[in-house]
């Protein structure tokens, strides 16, 4: 490995650390919202190539169910939290405590629980953030989206794909009581904010 | 007896910043947010090359052709001229451009890059044949080679053929 390499690869595991640290806040929190069925961790932090990004991340042109929550600025990025159609009904009809819904529309109770799970999970994330990097990070309103995972990405990295051609991703994973779940969190960090995130770590 | 043979048609994805040729019967397929989709279609030849575009301008800046509307345009010419094909022969549509994330932040991305790669197209006299940009949903899109038609489908509405 070279020198270069092993110093990309350094840099990378105290990203990981930093992110793993906010993932924690971020699983206490949906612990908290599910009534302790729900947690949180940090599959990876890796550098992939722009025009293989969805293909490496598995977001082909499926239809996935989103809340995305943005950052804007400099220090800024993305947050998406994504479901299949069956994940995000289960969820929502979870929290509202009402039997799975069998309407092919989502009714705006069930989108207000899914972007009210984007919200708490993104705020506790982003207030994790904040302490650990020291800068003020303040989300948006969460968007609830059906779409293309890959249309979605795609607006997600253009801040960093102005700057580079490989983008930095950092992949979590949900559990509810130890059993994987398949919803996941893709959080797309701006280049300003990857650099905020080494400098905490002292990179 | 006649055995039916079932010819499968290959389909290659193109991946942002990419640009890919294909030759009748290939289909080339791609989904786009605020990316832009630049299809370029020589009837004669029977081929076409599908750009995947994710931003307006390289400044100059090194990175894959595909990637810029400034330098993906000419890169796609160049590969139908190697064809033995030329500018004027060509057809081009456009699609993509979407703006996924609501009020799109400071910068609508989506628009930026559909004015640059009209702007690369006039540099060549050429101007799209048909078009269907913007909107806040993604599209995805599959170019048949062997007719030029691009499909386009977004999520709730009928498919567009272009």
């Amino acid at each position: 490995m070279t020198n270069a390499a092993v110093a990309e690869q350094t840099r990378l595991e105290s990203l990981h650390q930093l992110l793993a640290s906010a993932t924690h806040d971020a699983s206490a929190a949906m612990c908290r919202w599910t009534n302790g069925l729900i947690t949180l961790t940090l599959d990876e932090v890796r550098e992939v190539p722009l025009e293989s990004t969805c293909n490496e991340l598995n977001l082909g042109d499926d239809l996935l169910t989103m809340v995305v929550l943005t950052l804007e600025g400099d220090v800024g990025g993305a947050m998406i939290l994504t479901f299949d159609e069956s994940n995000a009904r289960h969820l929502a009809a979870s929290l509202l405590s009402r039997p799975l819904s069998q309407d092919t529309q989502w009714s705006e109770l069930e989108k207000s629980a899914l972007t009210e799970t984007g919200n708490i999970l993104g705020c506790a994330y982003m207030n994790a953030l904040t302490r650990l990097i020291n800068a003020d990070l303040v989300p948006s309103a969460p968007y609830f989206i059906q779409d293309y995972a890959a249309s979605v990405m795609q607006q997600a990295i253009m801040a960093q794909a102005a700057l580079s051609d490989e983008v930095l991703i950092c992949r979590t994973g949900f559990h509810r009581q130890g059993a994987e779940l398949n919803w996941r969190v893709l959080f797309v960090p701006t280049e300003g904010m990857r650099r905020a995130m080494e400098k905490a770590m002292g990179n | 007896m006649l055995a039916s043979v079932a010819m499968e048609i290959e389909t290659r994805t193109v991946g942002m910043g990419q640009i890919l040729l294909a030759r009748n019967p290939g289909r080339l397929t791609a989904v786009l947010g605020s990316c832009v989709g630049v299809a370029m279609y020589h009837p004669r030849l029977q081929l076409g090359v599908l750009g995947h575009v994710v931003l307006a301008d390289s400044n100059g800046r090194p990175g894959p052709a595909g990637k810029f509307a400034n330098t993906a345009v000419p890169h796609m010419i160049q590969m139908i001229e190697k064809e033995g094909g030329k500018a004027s022969g060509l057809v081009v549509k456009l699609t993509g451009g979407a703006c996924m994330f609501g009020s799109g932040g400071p910068l609508n991305i989506g628009q930026t890059n559909i004015d640059a790669v009209l702007l690369a197209l006039a540099k060549y006299s050429l101007r799209p044949a048909d078009q269907d940009f913007g909107g806040t949903s993604g599209r995805r899109i599959n170019f048949d080679c062997a007719t030029g038609r691009l499909t386009v489908e977004m999520v709730g509405a009928p498919a567009k053929h272009l």
